[in-house]
């Protein structure tokens, strides 16, 4: 049996509503004060005034440009794929009753991937929309892999055990992975390096279009989202102790693994597969408020905006003008955290 | 990788003057086996342009699975590349030359070991081209020619340098490759390398002349504040109709503070002698000046 | 008036060697039943399909003369509480929020708990005794004390009908006996149906006034614990020649097992 990880917590019993109100309260000004100073900051100097003269041409504004072209369309895909994969994980972890899963852990990510890779080594080049070939490839191999795993893991009208889940994302983990790698051998190198590089994660998505068409899909994500909490908690003390209070466990289970796989798809498709986030920001957000998910997750979906904001700012900052991909920040935080998590618990 | 070439290049040498009244004007034919290779197996594309530059066209049997010039090449057989070389179709070609890559060593100790003489490519600048040219040129026997085409790519650049010079230097932002349609993962070229060497020649500032990298790959914010006069996407293939340079030339107008942009300096250069590190780099040189001083004449 | 129906329900699950045939029983209102049987003849799998977990292949359950299939989940919960037999969290939930979860078939949809709520559940850890632990960490109670905030989270359904599954299976005496006086306490005071499945013949005649024996998936007697607790039906139930006697000081049946047959 899966063993939870303790939490070390004074816990009044306050009244829920009270805990989450301030709860949003608390990681929402965190999450705006983030988003609203990350842009301020970079690996140019830009002056705040400039930045709002109108006098200046928009054409020639270097300042206004950098901001409003470069930043803030970079800190709005952070927060987006923060929240995005933030929340993807506390789903995940609810559905599969297993603290250590991950966005990742059904193949989501890997089928991502492979449309990404392939997207790039035959130089597809088409648009539909805001969406360009290499996020638009992603997208279409996220859902492919979704929609393996449902196929596997599904027989009408029961409970989806979470046993097969598993089992379905490790499989499809394995066999997206080796399509990768057979995919980067027929490459030349130029490509497989670039599909290396689009591996590590970019948030710097150059405008608003990749922002445009990302967000509609985490829109339903989230709305999906919402419907969730009260089950969570159900689901994760098993599927018969949830039935038996009333769940609908064949329906809160589909809807959990479609909007975290959908969430987790578009953040994907836009910033490339970032880890850790979706892993490391649930569990800090259990270590300061407690494991409801009714609470942890609006909590992790703010918080996790706010972390990604920060990594990047990291990852563009830390070693200016080289820029660190943001996939290498979340890794190199993410590492030392289980570490400590693990010397703690022992 | 350069010590080989060099005893390569001794031994040709001794062999030359104790061969008895031999000369450098000896055919292939009549040059010792050691000496004059026969059966050429390159996986570099670069150098197989440079074989053929050279004369040693005719003993080329295979090439690698990139090499699209000239059009000899394309009849003969292909035997993989850098990472997936196939040892047993390059050994069925019975080959007693073989060019490959630095990081190849295990094939070079493979075909070391069946007595197969081995050319290790070396990347580098202009400098490194023209030596390995020349070195090419006397591990196979056309020295003569070799120094020919090295000398010619030498005039046409200082030729290129000549009608540059006096001109104002713009800055100038070289993009190699990027995502279609979107200005991201952009790769462009750093202060090292023959793509910089070859820009700066053609009379342009490379304005991440500073990052001593051959490759870079920069934010939108420091495109912004790098702030070039010109910028010039340069492709090896496809891009060749004239809407779809349109539409990747308009991907640039999100960031209209660059002067390159507001001006309408943004080119687009398509061709493979454009990348390739080789003797077609005078060519590449010449467009790039052309495109840069819009105007100058080839 | 009948509380919880079962008419010819069977189950196979696809396993033709795991299947519930033919099983009919009725549990009287607010009577202790015990479900009594060997391991593997279907006691969880009939608990489940009295909750309404499960749907049988064949045959209904009715509650109150409504069949539990066309009930929603929701109803169904507000009626009926399951204990079963072990609860392992995936997370560090507090016994608080364990037992709150039991209020949620009673709140809508995006509801969250009131104060009438927490008073239900504070009165729910009281009477399971375990009150003092609300603020604890599930994880870290002795056995005893989760089988008894289990319980509390159950009646904090506010349940008509409690179902257990081995409810002392994994206890040290003295907890079975807790928890076994704890049952008695809450089928008399609140008059709380229950239906106990278990193997342990000696707790099933402590505290049962009905019985339903089990065997290969058929019901083999069912009726009152002092008809049906004989060593005749012990000997065909478990193979096992047993005394079924009287004990005064302890106030109800006992079977002690003497040897094979």
């Amino acid at each position: 049996m899966n063993e939870a990880i303790l939490v070390d917590r004074a816990h009044a019993s306050q009244p829920i509503r009270t805990r989450l109100a301030l709860t949003i309260a608390g990681f929402g000004t965190l999450a705006l004060l983030t988003c609203v100073l990350a842009p301020l900051v970079g690996s140019t100097q830009i002056s705040l005034a400039r930045v709002f003269d109108r006098s200046i041409p928009f054409e020639q504004n270097v300042d206004a440009q950098i901001f409003f072209v470069a930043r803030l369309p970079r800190v709005l895909a952070g927060a987006l794929a923060g929240a995005a994969l933030a929340a993807a994980g506390v789903v995940f972890q609810a559905m599969l009753r297993n603290p250590l899963a991950t966005p990742f852990t059904l193949g989501v990510s890997a089928g991502a991937s492979l449309g990404a890779m392939l997207a790039i080594i035959f130089g597809v080049s088409v648009s539909l929309g805001p969406f360009t070939s290499v996020p638009l490839a992603s997208f279409i191999g996220a859902s492919l892999a979704t929609a393996l795993v449902y196929w596997l893991a599904t027989s009408p009208g029961r409970a989806m055990s979470t046993s097969v889940l598993l089992l379905a994302g490790v499989t499809l983990n394995s066999f997206f992975s080796a399509l990768i790698m057979f995919v980067q051998y027929i490459a030349d190198f130029a490509q497989v390096y670039r599909a290396a590089r689009w591996l590590m994660g970019d948030l710097d998505v150059g405008g608003f279009e990749p922002i445009a068409a990302a967000v509609p899909l985490t829109a339903v994500a989230f709305g999906l989202f919402a419907l969730l909490p009260s089950s969570l908690n159900l689901l994760s003390l098993g599927a018969d102790a949830a039935a038996v209070r009333g769940v609908d466990v064949v329906r809160s289970q589909r809807l959990a693994f479609f909007s975290a796989s959908l969430a987790t798809s578009a953040a994907v498709s836009l910033a490339g597969p970032i880890g850790f986030i979706g892993i490391v920001v649930p569990h800090l957000v259990r270590l300061m408020v407690g494991v409801d998910h009714r609470i942890v997750l609006p909590a992790s979906t703010l918080f996790g905006a706010a972390f990604l904001v920060a990594c990047d700012l990291l990852a563009r900052t830390l070693l200016a003008p080289v820029e660190i991909p943001v996939g290498v920040v979340t890794a190199m935080i993410g590492g030392p955290f289980f570490l400590w998590l693990l010397v703690r618990k022992g | 990788m350069a010590a080989r070439t060099k005893r390569l290049i001794v031994l040709a040498a001794v062999l030359v003057a104790c061969g008895a009244g031999s000369t450098l004007q000896q055919s292939a034919a009549q040059q010792p086996a050691s000496q004059s290779p026969r059966r050429i197996v390159s996986l570099v594309p670069a150098l197989t342009e440079m074989l053929f530059a050279i004369g040693a066209g005719p003993q080329v049997v295979g090439v690698s699975s990139y090499d699209e010039f000239p059009a000899d090449v394309k009849k003969l057989p292909k035997v993989g590349a850098l990472l997936d070389p196939d040892t047993e179709r390059i050994l069925a070609l019975r080959p007693d030359f073989v060019i490959l890559y630095g990081s190849q060593s295990e094939l070079q100790a493979q075909f070391a070991r069946a007595g197969i003489r081995t050319f290790v490519y070396r990347h580098g600048g202009i400098t490194t081209v023209l030596e390995t040219i020349r070195d090419l040129g006397a591990a196979t026997g056309h020295q003569a020619e070799a120094a020919a085409r090295v000398r010619d790519v030498q005039g046409r650049l200082d030729a290129v340098r000549a009608r540059v010079k006096g001109r104002p230097r713009p800055r100038v932002l070289l993009v190699f490759e990027r995502q279609p349609k979107t200005l991201r993962e952009v790769y462009v070229s750093g202060g090292r390398g023959f793509l910089h060497e070859m820009l700066e020649i053609a009379g342009g500032q490379n304005v991440f002349a500073d990052v001593d990298r051959e490759s870079v790959q920069p934010s939108s914010e420091t495109l912004i504040s790098r702030a070039p006069d010109v910028i010039l996407e340069v492709r090896a293939a496809g891009l060749l109709e004239e809407r779809e340079v349109a539409q990747e030339q308009g991907v640039w107008s999100s960031l209209s503070s660059i002067p390159a942009v507001r001006n309408k300096r943004v080119h687009f250069m398509v061709g493979d002698y454009l990348v390739v590190p080789g003797p077609r780099l005078a060519q590449a040189t010449e467009a790039f000046a052309a495109a840069i001083h819009q105007g100058a004449r080839k | 008036m009948m509380s919880l129906t079962a008419q010819h329900i069977s189950y196979s699950h696809g396993r033709p060697d795991f299947a519930l045939r033919d099983v009919s029983l009725s549990i009287a209102r607010q009577s202790l039943t015990g479900l009594l049987g060997p391991n593997g003849c279907g006691k969880t799998t009939l608990l489940k399909l009295l909750a309404g977990v499960l749907q049988p292949d064949r045959g209904e359950v009715h509650l109150d003369r409504r069949a539990l299939a066309g009930m929603p989940r929701r109803e169904v919960a507000r009626q009926i509480a399951v204990v079963p037999q072990e609860t392992h969290p995936a997370f560090d939930y507090t016994v608080m929020e364990m037992v709150l979860m039991g209020r949620h078939p009673h709140l809508g949809a995006f509801q969250l708990e009131g104060p009438d709520d927490l008073a239900i559940a504070r009165d729910s850890l009281a009477a399971t005794g375990t009150a003092h632990l609300a603020d604890r960490s599930y994880m870290t109670l002795s056995g005893g004390e989760k089988q008894r905030v289990v319980i509390a989270s159950a009646l904090a359904q506010a349940p008509h009908v409690l179902l257990l599954d081995e409810p002392t299976a994994s206890l040290d005496l003295g907890y079975q006996l807790e928890v076994a006086s704890l049952l008695r306490r809450l089928n008399r005071e609140r008059g709380v149906t229950m239906v106990l499945a278990t193997h342990d013949l000696n707790l099933a005649a402590s505290l049962c006034d009905t019985l339903v024996l089990l065997q290969d998936g058929r019901v083999l007697a069912q009726g009152p614990t002092r008809d049906v607790l004989t060593p005749a039906m012990v000997h065909q139930l478990y193979g096992v020649d047993a005394d079924v006697t009287f004990h005064d000081r302890a106030g109800h049946l006992t079977v002690v097992p003497v040897g094979r047959r």
